[in-house]
This record gives C-alpha cells, structure tokens and sequence, in this order.
C-alpha cells in the first residue's frame, strides 16, 4: 500500500472491510440461481458456500489482497482508493446527520469540523449520561447492562421467571410481565405456576419441572442423521443442575383489563370477579438450575430446610406472536362466506363449518362429492372454464355469480375465489381453495323448476350444456361429476407433456443438485393420466361416430389433448367446451352411434 | 526550477503530515471517548471508530426516545430490582436482590434465549449488537460487525425479505411485530471454533422482534431483534410433541408413534399423505411459507397452525423443521447420495377443538377396528 503514506497502515484493515464489502454484492451478481446450501456432506452445521466466487471474495487476507486484486479483477489501485475515501467520506456524512451541532450549517462540513464536533458531542453525552459511563460493574459496552437487558426483553416480548420444581411456587418474575400478562409483578411473585396455566396444560407443565425420576425418557433427535436417540433412562440427579435444558409451549392466563393492577397494595389471590380471563400461548425457553433455599424461599416451612438447595427452572417466556391467528391475506372469511377445499377435479375434501349455514350440508354430507352436482345447469359452462383456468393459473380466478343447490333443494347464489395451491417443490397443483359468498338470498320455487329440462325452449345452442331430454336429477350427477374428471385429466396431460427438461429449468430450485424425481406424481393425477390416454383414444373413436359440425372439431380438439400442449388454452372457448362435453357423453355413454340423443337412456 | 518544484513539494508533504497527524489525533480523541474495552480500543480504525461512534450516539438517542415517548414505562428504572418498602414483601426482594443480581442478569437471559440481540436501523445497519454474537457468528462484535450494514453479511437472496421487514408501516403504535428467517455468516468451524474468512458458512437464525419507531427522527426509529440459530438437535419430552419425516413435497415419509395420541392417526395412515391435506384450509399460506423456508433455507419455524384431528375437530400445533439427508431409521451414517428429507418436530400447543366438528374428507371415513 505505497500510495496510502502514512497512514496507509491503519487504513488497511478499512480496504479489507471495503473489499468484503463489495464481495457479496459482487458474487450477487455473479452467482448462479443456486439456494439449497450444498452441504449434506457429513456434518449438517457444517456448511459451506456453495459458490466459489463469494468464497473467493471472502478469503483475503491482507497481504493476497493486491495482488489478487489485480489478478482476478485487474482494478487499478486509485479506485480501491477512491472506494475507501467514498466510504469515509459516507461516515462522516452519517455522522454529521447525527449530532445536532451539525445539523442546521448550510454547508456541508469538513471532516475535521464533523469529528472535532463528534468529539464534543460525546463528552456533553458522558456528562449527562449514566450507565455507559459509570457501571464498572462490568466491561464497558456501548449499551450499558441494564439498558441491554431492557430492550432484549422489549425485543423477545418476554419475561424473565423463576419457578421451584416441587412447588411450582413462582420465586421471581420480571416487570416486563406486566406488558404480556397484564398482571402485575407482585399479583404473581409467590403464587403457584399452576393457578395460572390454562388446566390442559398442567400436566405438560409438570412434566417439565419435574425431577429424573419421573421424568419420562428423553428423546433426542440427532438431526445430522435423523436417527432418535434414546437417552438413558436412569438420568443421575444432577441431570437437574445447571444446564439441562427446557423448551416447551404454554398457555398461560391474561388478564383483560388494564390498569387495575398498578396499585401495588393490591394483594394477590383476590378473586377478581369482574374480569375474565383468557389464555395466550407462550414459548418457554430456559433451563434447570440449583440454588441454596434459605435465600430464595425465605418462606419455607421448616420441612424443607433439610434440601439444602432448591432446584428451580429458569424460563424466558415470550409471547407467541399469534400470526396466523389472524386470517391470512388471500382468503378473508366473513360471516356469510365458507372456506372449502377441493381436489384438483373438483371434488370436496375440506369443508368449512360455515358452510352450513349456507348450503344447509353438513360438511361430512358434502365430502368427497363432486361440486359440481351442486352447480346450476346454467353455470356449468363458466365454472368448468373457470376451473380449467385456475388449475393453470397462479393468480386468484374470480367466478361470477352462480347457483349453488342447497340441502333443500333450493338455489343459493354465490360468488367465489378461487386460488390453485401448487406445491413448492414439485410444482404440482395440490389442490384447490375456494372462498365463497353469498350474493343474495335461496333460490325460490321459480329457480328449482330450471334444474329440469325446462329452459331447452329458450336456450340456443350457445347452451351447449343443455341436454334434450335430460331431465333425471341421478343422470346429471353422474354426467356433471365427469366434467371435474376431465379437466382433472387435462391438467395431467399438461404435466407429463412438460414433464422433466422444462420442468426442472423453471424450478427456482433448478440447481438442486440431488436428483429429487417429482414423487408427488403419486396423486390422483397418476391414476387419471393413466385413465386420460386411454380416454383420449376413445374419445378420439368415439368422436367419428358423431355427428353434426362438432365432428371436426370433436377430433381436432381431441388430438389437441394429446400433443398440442398450448393448444389447451384454447378450451375455455364454446366450442372447445362442447366438444368435450360432447365426447364426454359419447363415452360415458359408450354408444359410438349417431348424436341423435333424443332418447338417451341412462343407465339409472 | 526543479529545486523550487522540490521545495514546494516537500512543504505540501509537510502539511499532509500535519493534517492526518491532527486527524489521528482526533480521531484518538474520539476512540478514547467511547467505552471500549482496552484491547479493543487498540486495534481499530480509522472507519469503525466512526461506526462505533454512531452506533453510541444512535443508541443514546433511542434509549433517551424509550423514555420520553412513555412507551416503556419502565424505561431507565424499572429493570432494576425494586428494593421493597413493604414489610412482608420487602423481605423477598432483598433476598431476591441478593441471590439474583450478582448472576449478571443479562447474561442469563442471553444465555436463555441462545441467541444474541441485534439492533437495525431501517437503512440495514447493524447499530448495536449484544457482545456474545460471536459466539455465533465467529466476527468479532465491534470491530468486524456494529455499525456495519447487515446486507454484507446476509444471503444474497434473503435480501429481499429482509428489507421487506425493515420497512416501517406508518402506524405509530409500538408493537410492530418481525418474526422471520435469514441466513447469515459464519466463521466458525463446525466444531465451534473461530475459524478465518476462508471458512465462512450461512448459518440460519430465526428473528424475532419488534419495530422502535422514533417519533422526532425517523432515523432513530429501528428493529429491535433477538436472532437464535435454529437449534438442528432438540431435546424433547414425551408428551405434546412428534417428530415426522416428510419428503421434499411434505408428503410423510415417516411419523412417531405419538401421533396416534395426539392425532388420532396410525402412522401406517399417514405415510404418502400430504401435510396440506391434514391441516386446515385457512393455514394454507402458513405452511407455504415454512414449506418455501424449508426450500431455499433449509430450516424454519412454523407459526402456529391447525392441525385437523382424524376423528373430528383440529388442534393448534406449531413445528420446528429442517433439511437434512434423508436415512432410514437403521442406518446411523448418511449417504451423501441420498435425497434430502424434512425432520420436523411439531408442539402440540391446544387441546382438541370442537371435536364433532368434521371438516374433511379424512375425518368422515370411519375407524375400522384393529
């Protein structure tokens, strides 16, 4: 470091800095999309970088820096010098920000100027500040001890509690409990633990606290091979001294109102009958640890002197931020509005208890049935495109309003968003979330005489759906049923026509090195592809024999299926709609004569 | 003419020497001021004497807002032990006091949490950091780490979600809450030791904290964060909790017995089924989100979600996983050719709720007797 002059020695270790610096933001822009550490070599915390450009930047030292430098990034040294000069220029800049003195000068201050003025400000701070300063107590630290502690339990949202094991008798308590649990300090010191922890949880409790010989065998995990291993179950005693370590969830009493309990010459174990009381989950971390009792428990009846030493449990507890508690963001529910879940050809696997207000089913009554035996006639066409459109879709697909039979037999008219779940790794559709609502009120008399054959009058044959001659409610189940089947089975042609090459490119986690075949193939979709081909033949048989202007497009669209991948898209139109539909009949059916289906009989 | 050129020379030399000569000075001034242990004042430079000077000026300023803004009450006082002034109660302070507070209380609690505190301004500068982070990290707190910008530190591609949690949302109240997941540097060896920058690895640490917003200047305002590596081992007592195995797709490769208890479920039942299909609809995007966590970081921390019990109703669970290679049971030594798998320890938090309650499809399918 020549240029530097005299100071060239203590800017060095700032050139380092600097040079780390820009590594990262370096090797960002180097690096391949590579995520998953590649690490599973032996020691799962061993872990080591997988791309060597960043391991390269990171591994300078002083000395290799130059030369490096101007091997791998033949950088003249005037603009490492101008990046450190940059980077102090950058901190004397934030640095005048932050003292006042500097604050209101029109112009922008010199470097002395700012850190003469530093200099200043921090003598009037020491003068006027406490623990930093004087707390000799401990290493000096630029946040002095107390104010540490203080804001760690801001951040963990927790408190500090000492707990004996025998007694479950509450030794100390922070005051932060006071922000969590809305009890005061002195309501709590002295209690027992268990007047507070909600009743199913004072089993899980005294587990915890309880010594080795009730203590059930621990199970440790040994997460670097999965393997679990059982500790010996003979634990010696002083498994309880300092170091064993607690881990666990509970629930613990709040109270509701605030305010009442400054008064400190409230005693505790007043019954406070107006307020009630709720329960809010908290983790508690800590360990055991001994203690001599005569100064802990003061109170102690004489019994107990004889244990010369207390062994108590040490516990942060942090309140549990209850995020999901609150409905997430893409599905809001309220009252007149049920959750359900379906399987990607529509068939009901989750039904939310809402729903019964609504549609009159139980959930269990609705379960594992189609949704599609519940939609109108009219709405089939919209729906089926919708769902064709969803299973492909990562947006949310609004429906518009449709007909939803009811238990009695009534219509009630909903509106739904749905939202297709594609696992994260396979990339596959798992499934379907809907989110309904009401539009307005059950169908009357005049909706439940539509579900006949009575609207073929005025229907076009826009209506593709319209069936002459279908009018038994059984054979339009079985008929509506298939339609979910179908686009199930669609959406499989769609996965084994893209299957290995292009998927794994578009997989964020392309780089995976470990070969991990899609396994979730093993869905239903598996059995329904299997199903597809030889459903496609037959449609693609089946189509010859009908008749009228679908003819052509029935084959066309059938051979769509099979090879023309982006030709799917093009199903959400009518006559795609019909075509399939149509063949969907003639295989169900499995007449291979002509369209006339005047009297078709099904077999019900 | 090159002698008077020499000469010029030769005075301009002088008074650069002169000036970085006063500016060592002050800037030994300003170290001086600070309070740093010995060893430490002794090695830094020029740039982190500055660091170490804002992060000081910034924390006083956030501790003096603590106070006025009324928002901890208990801003300067509180945390020290009340001696007691009643009679009965007095008493069991005192001794409290005594027993207590020579255990240095701050170091329990960050023994406690393992983990250490960080405090970030909303620009990503890592203002404070409490002095037991390179116990984790393996850089040394002040000179490598205060008052440098974490973003150098971090994962590439956590970045992103991490200037999503610095940013603040313009209500004033004061508990914004962050709980999330990044991956960090490290330079310890995997046996613990501080190893050099050649042997830097990501090591994932779970966040947990609150917003400190500062009403007169938004650049006081920060995170207030305690940061844990996610513990890969875990002790565990029997009840309430179960481990599973889950493929890369979080269908079930293998579950605990103690399911059955909790769940209702064989462990034969569950084999090939997916994790989504056994919890509630709404918790879709929680388990998402862990799933995504478990891809890209290969640990996480679910929140908490509801698990659907087989026989009706569901309880609150919350799971603790991780990636790691995938063995059997039998075997004691991984292969490295062998797929990844998810371990996952799940708590169960609640009792059952709503145990008529039949939901899914799972739930309506009867017992058949053994």
């Amino acid at each position: 470091m020549s240029a530097g002059g005299s100071d060239g020695t203590a800017d060095r270790p700032a050139d380092q800095a600097a040079e780390e610096e820009e590594g990262p933001s370096q090797a960002g822009s180097a690096m391949p999309s590579v995520e998953l550490p590649r690490k599973r070599k032996g020691e799962v915390e061993e872990r080591q970088i997988l791309n060597f450009n960043l391991e390269d930047d990171l591994c300078r030292s002083e000395e290799e820096d130059q030369q490096v430098k101007m091997k791998c990034f033949r950088e003249p040294h005037r603009q490492i010098e101008k990046r450190r000069r940059d980077k102090m220029n950058n901190l004397i800049d934030e640095l005048s920000a932050m003292i006042p003195a500097c604050q209101p000068m029109a112009r922008k201050l010199d470097k002395l100027t700012v850190l003469r003025k530093a200099v200043q400000h921090l003598k009037a701070l020491k003068a006027g500040a406490s623990g930093a300063f004087t707390d000799t107590k401990h290493k000096p630290s630029i946040l002095p001890q107390d104010e540490l502690r203080h804001l760690l339990l801001r951040a963990a949202d927790g408190f500090l509690l000492v707990v004996r094991c025998d007694r479950a008798k509450m030794l100390f308590i922070s005051e932060s409990v006071s922000k969590i649990l809305n009890f005061s300090k002195l309501e709590l010191t002295g209690q027992s633990l268990f007047d507070f922890i909600h009743p199913k949880d004072i089993h899980k409790v005294k587990e915890q606290l309880s010594s080795s010989e009730m203590l059930p065998q621990q199970r440790l995990v040994d997460a670097s091979t999965g393997v679990q291993v059982q500790a010996d179950a003979h634990v010696r005693p002083s498994h309880l001294a300092t170091g064993a370590r607690r881990s666990f969830f509970c629930r613990m009493k709040h109270s509701r109102v605030t305010g009442k309990h400054e008064d400190k010459h409230s005693l505790p174990g007043v019954s406070k009958k107006k307020e009630t009381y709720r329960y809010c989950t908290l983790h508690c971390i800590g360990y055991m640890r001994t203690w001599p009792s005569s100064q802990l428990d003061p109170e102690a009846d004489c019994t107990d002197k004889e244990t010369s030493s207390l062994n108590c449990l040490v516990t942060v507890c942090r309140l549990h931020p209850p995020v999901s508690h609150q409905p997430p963001k893409d599905v809001n529910i309220k009252a007149t509005e049920f959750v359900t879940r379906c399987a990607i050809d529509g068939k009901f696997t989750f039904v939310d208890q809402q729903a019964t207000t609504v549609i009159g089913y139980l959930p269990q009554e609705v379960l594992g049935t189609s949704c599609y035996e519940y939609f109108h006639q009219d709405d089939l066409q919209h729906l089926a495109g919708k769902h064709r459109q969803v299973l492909r879709s990562k947006e949310k697909v609004e429906t518009q309003c449709y007909k939803f039979k009811t238990k009695h037999g009534s219509y009630v008219m909903l509106q739904s968003q749905w939202f297709s779940f594609t696992n994260p790794w396979t990339k596959e559709v798992e499934f379907i979330v809907s989110s309904n609502k009401v539009v307005s009120g059950p169908g009357n008399a005049k909706d439940e005489s539509e579900a006949g054959s009575s609207t073929l009058a005025h229907e076009e044959a826009k209506q593709i759906l319209e069936i002459p001659g279908l009018s038994t409610g059984v054979g339009m189940m079985i008929y509506a049923g298939s339609i979910g089947t179908q686009i199930a089975n669609e959406l499989g042609d769609t996965y084994r026509a893209n299957s290995s090459p292009s998927s794994e490119a578009s997989s964020p986690f392309g780089s995976v090195q470990e070969k991990c075949p899609l396994t979730s193939r093993s869905t239903s979709s598996r059995e329904e592809e299997a199903g597809s081909s030889s459903h496609s033949q037959s449609l693609a048989d089946s189509s010859k024999e009908a008749s009228g202007s679908s003819e052509a497009e029935c084959r066309g669209e059938s051979s769509q299926l099979d090879l023309d991948v982006p030709g799917l898209s093009s199903f959400s139109s009518d006559e795609a709609a019909m075509a399939v539909i149509m063949s969907l009949l003639d295989s169900d059916v499995n007449m291979g004569q002509s369209g006339d289906f005047e009297d078709l009989h099904w077999p019900f | 003419m090159t002698a008077d050129k020499e000469k010029r020379r030769a005075i301009s030399r002088e008074a650069a020497r002169r000036r970085r000569r006063v500016e060592s000075d002050v800037f030994g001034d300003l170290s001086r001021l600070l309070p740093l242990q010995a060893s430490v004042r002794a090695h830094l430079d020029k740039p982190s004497i500055i660091r170490l000077t804002l992060s000081f000026i910034r924390m006083q300023a956030l501790l003096r807002e603590t106070e006025s803004a009324g928002c901890n009450a208990e801003a300067g006082h509180a945390v020290r032990f009340p001696r007691g002034v009643e009679a009965g109660e007095g008493r069991l302070f005192e001794s409290e006091t005594e027993e207590i507070a020579p255990l240095d209380e701050t170091k329990m609690y960050l023994k406690i949490l393992e983990g250490f505190l960080m405090v970030l301004s909303t620009t990503g500068d890592m203002i404070f950091l409490s002095d037991n982070v390179s116990k984790y990290m393996g850089l040394s707190q002040q000179t490598e780490l205060m008052g440098h910008n974490i973003f150098e530190y971090t994962h590439p591609c956590d970045h992103e979600e991490i200037r999503h949690n610095l940013r603040l949302t313009a209500e004033l109240g004061c508990s914004q809450k962050r709980d999330f997941v990044m991956r960090i540097k490290s330079a310890l060896t995997h046996r613990g030791r501080v190893g050099n920058l050649k042997s830097t690895t990501w090591k994932v640490l779970h966040c947990q904290g609150r917003v400190k917003l500062c009403v007169a200047s938004s650049s006081v305002s920060c995170l207030l964060l305690t940061c844990r590596p996610l513990p890969l081992s875990h002790t565990l007592l029997s009840t309430h909790t179960f481990t599973s195995q889950h493929g890369m797709d979080m269908r079930f490769t293998y579950c605990d017995q103690r399911v059955t208890s909790l769940l209702g479920y064989r462990p034969e039942e569950l084999l090939g089924r997916s994790i989504y299909d056994l919890c509630h609809t709404l918790d879709t995007s929680c388990l998402n989100k862990n799933h995504l966590n478990l891809c890209l970081k290969s640990q996480s921390v679910s929140g908490q979600y509801r698990m659907l019990v087989r026989s009706g109703g569901y309880v609150w669970v919350e799971s603790h996983s991780a990636v790691i290679p995938g063995v059997q049971p039998s075997r004691s030594r991984p292969n490295p050719s062998q797929p990844l798998c998810i371990l996952s320890v799940t708590y169960v938090l609640s009792g059952v709720e709503e145990p008529s309650l039949q939901l899914s499809l799972d739930q309506t399918f009867p017992r058949y007797p053994r």
